[in-house]
């Protein structure tokens, strides 16, 4: 199995990723940032003939103009490849449920939270938020904001406590 | 069309028996077997990843460490790691030692709940009972070292926050002496008492293809005949310094994941001993900014429940740009659809709780649905659990006539 | 107080009958409570019964914060808790919404859906401080009396 370094330069070179677009943070973690139009061959390529067969999770990240994503590959031995893209807002991109089947909840995720398309993701239960949550309102987007920040001061003088005993905090 | 051919869609879900709402899990059922599942989750969302960003590092600490209340040293050091890393920040030895303790003492309390929240699915509440009492000394013992049961605060950038006194090291080898006789008594129940291999054996199953293929993690996985563990595969804190065996097992069923768990339950004393044996002296940490760097990195950890991944990302400031959890749990729910595929109703609850899933998500509801015109059925999730204990007592096993071996005792 | 509230009151000071709704969030506080009922603390020899219908219900205990989805549910389970209503709130979710006040699907405490006898602190809230609570609420109702 090709050590890290090796993993580095075969990615580097097959797909003539350009300066700077492959690092190696440490023995078992290597970052490739990959253009959006090459972004399948070089899944592919990691997935089927260098063995990254486990898929940790997808991260989304909200970088103004564009969504980025993450994908976090691993394989036996402990080796994690972070393949990174990202696409305009409005534009969509393709699942991966394909390889793999447990994609599918990470891929809502990203629909839910930063209002990414997810083209081929197949029909099912959004996640994670609730069924009545409102349209157009992905928490994780940098400008949104919730409608209420701040906690409401509590409603309870309708049941104040009858007796010395229960009011109070409790010792430990 | 006889009952047998009828598919009843049983919606197992919302938290209470008085109210209805969305399910989690839409079961179809073909008589008492179940056809397929369709899941949903989503409901314990707090909005945390968010909070992340709007709060310091060290705030974020106490913020991730709650996300479970099992594993929540799990969480606030994988995240911590992640922060470190970023920071270019290395750990003195000790500290590093310090975390693996608690950690390990952390999957001790958490197997061990697991275990009684297992026997009481299946109708050995002597279990629950016994598994309890015995975890007692661990939580205890947790306590006496950071100051609570739960949610330890033990973690601070560059390190820990508080030392193990050598005082309390012998104290910690008495839990893990008195806790692996325990163990011992339980493997032996677990290997030799017929009524509960019955129980629990062909339960579940999960071929070593699906949990590849579904990315299946942890003790669930191991005992599909999965070789992972990312305290062995990638190591963190101080597991590269110690030896330990990674359990596998190929049962594939519910049976395999009790023996597993039993297992590393064994291999945590051991690992256990080696750290407090060869504990540096030293610093406990070290000083860190409170901005950390532009950056970003990838921290993973063998939780009790399987492989916790925490991605952070900084931007020079005080306050993370961004910060990703993907806990255990989640790799492994359509691992669970796949195991109730083709079983029974009755064992739903042992097979669910198998996978060791956050207590709520066992907190479920069963609806059964005659079908359309016909008039629902509420179930409660404790209804299910005692309709399958009763189901198995009808077959001849009775798990609540189990003695527990050399049960008695403090 | 007429006879009848008198032989109520009674009823609940021997073995109060609990309601446990947990809203999710981490859990550690439903553990330390189960743990309160394992032999250790022994929870059940106050006469403390967990039972599985409001309608049945003497003490409603409440874990974790108030979210947007489990605000209504938890305001319709409190109407079904026959009177006179005690409502416990156990941990420092439901007492304030704890570590998560802030987060945008969390409201705060359970007092922001319904009203609130008693407050048991604690991050989770101890199996000793669990007791504490019900055996000072327990005793507030024998001096209702």
């Amino acid at each position: 199995m090709m050590d890290i370094q090796a993993l580095a330069t075969e990615l580097s070179t097959r797909f003539a990723l350009p300066e700077g677009a492959v690092k190696v943070q440490r023995a078992t973690r290597l970052w490739v940032e990959v253009d959006r139009a090459m972004f399948s061959e070089v899944f592919d390529y990691t997935v089927k003939s260098l063995g990254f067969t486990i898929l940790c999770t997808i991260t989304g990240l909200d970088l103004g103009a564009d969504l980025g994503f993450i994908y976090h590959l691993a394989r036996d031995g402990g080796v994690m490849i972070n393949l990174k893209t990202r696409c305009p807002k409005a534009e969509s991109i393709r699942t991966v449920t394909s390889y793999f089947p447990c994609a599918d909840i990470y891929e809502r995720e990203l629909v839910d939270l930063f209002g990414a398309r997810v083209e081929g993701l197949p029909t099912g239960a959004r996640y994670p938020l609730p069924e009545d949550w409102p349209e157009g309102e992905h928490p994780l987007l940098k400008d949104w904001k919730p409608k209420t920040t701040e906690a409401p001061a509590p409603t309870s003088e309708a049941h104040a406590p009858t007796s010395e005993a229960a009011k109070g905090a409790v010792s430990e | 069309m006889s009952d047998m051919d009828r598919v009843v869609t049983v919606p197992i879900g919302p938290q209470h028996p008085a109210l209805k709402e969305p399910e989690s899990f839409m079961v179809d059922l073909r008589g008492e077997k179940i056809d397929a599942v369709r899941m949903r989750f989503g409901y314990n969302h707090r909005g945390i990843e968010k909070g992340c960003e709007q709060r310091s590092y060290t705030q974020d600490l106490y913020l991730v460490e709650r996300v479970c209340g099992i594993c929540s040293f799990a969480h606030s050091t994988a995240f911590i790691q992640a922060v470190e890393e970023i920071a270019g920040i290395e750990l003195p030895k000790r500290a590093t030692y310090i975390r693996t303790i608690i950690a390990e003492l952390e999957r001790i309390h958490s197997h061990l709940l697991w275990l009684g929240v297992a026997g009481h699915e299946i109708g050995f509440d002597t279990l629950l009972m016994y598994t309890w009492r015995d975890r007692e000394q661990v939580m205890i013992l947790l306590a006496r070292l950071t100051g609570n049961r739960v949610n330890y605060g033990m973690n601070t950038v560059g390190g820990v926050r508080r030392d193990i006194a050598p005082e309390m090291i012998p104290e910690i080898l008495k839990v893990v002496d008195s806790l692996e006789e325990r163990t011992k008594y339980y493997i032996d129940m677990g290997t030799r008492e017929q009524t509960l291999i019955q129980r629990l054996s062909g339960v579940g199953k999960l071929s070593r293809e699906d949990a590849l293929r579904l990315g299946t993690v942890g003790p669930t996985a191991r005992a599909s005949g999965v070789d992972r563990d990312t305290r062995r595969d990638d190591p963190y804190a101080a597991y590269s310094e110690v030896s330990f065996k990674v359990i596998i097992d190929d049962h594939c069923d519910v049976y395999g994941r009790t023996l597993v768990r039993l297992g590393e339950l064994m291999e945590t004393y051991s690992i256990l001993r080696q750290l407090l044996k060869q504990i540096p002296e030293g610093p406990i940490a070290v000083k860190a900014p409170r901005r950390i760097p532009e950056g970003e990195a990838v921290s993973r950890y063998e939780a009790p429940r399987g492989e916790d991944v925490h991605y952070v990302r900084g931007n020079g400031s005080e306050k993370p740009e961004r910060v990703k959890v993907r806990a255990p749990t989640l790799a492994n729910t359509q691992s669970v659809s796949k195991m109730l595929e083709d079983g029974y109703l009755a064992d739903l609850p042992i097979v669910i709780a198998a996978i060791d899933p956050c207590f709520s998500c066992t907190d479920r509801m069963v609806r059964l649905n005659e079908g359309s015109g016909g008039e629902g059925r509420t179930m409660g999730w404790e209804e299910v659990t005692r309709y399958g204990v009763q189901w198995h007592k009808a077959r001849g096993l009775d798990l609540s006539k189990i003695k527990i071996p050399g049960g008695g005792g403090a | 107080m007429g006879v009848f509230h008198r032989i109520v009151r009674w009823a609940q000071r021997k073995s109060p009958w609990i309601l446990h709704f947990n809203t999710g969030a981490c859990n550690a506080c439903d553990i330390e409570i189960i743990a309160a009922l394992t032999p250790r603390f022994d929870l059940e020899r106050l006469g403390v019964v967990l039972k599985g219908t409001p309608r049945h219900c003497d003490i409603l205990a409440c874990s974790g914060p108030v979210t947007k989805q489990i605000k209504d549910r938890l305001v319709r389970i409190y109407e079904q808790v026959p009177e006179p209503k005690i409502v416990v709130a156990i941990g420092s979710c439901a007492t304030s919404g704890g570590v998560f006040n802030g987060l945008y699907n969390v409201e705060g405490g359970i007092d922001q859906a319904i009203p609130v006898t008693a407050y048991i602190p604690g991050c989770p809230a101890s199996p000793q401080a669990i007791i504490d609570g019900f055996v000072k609420v327990i005793k507030s109702l024998e001096e209702k009396k």
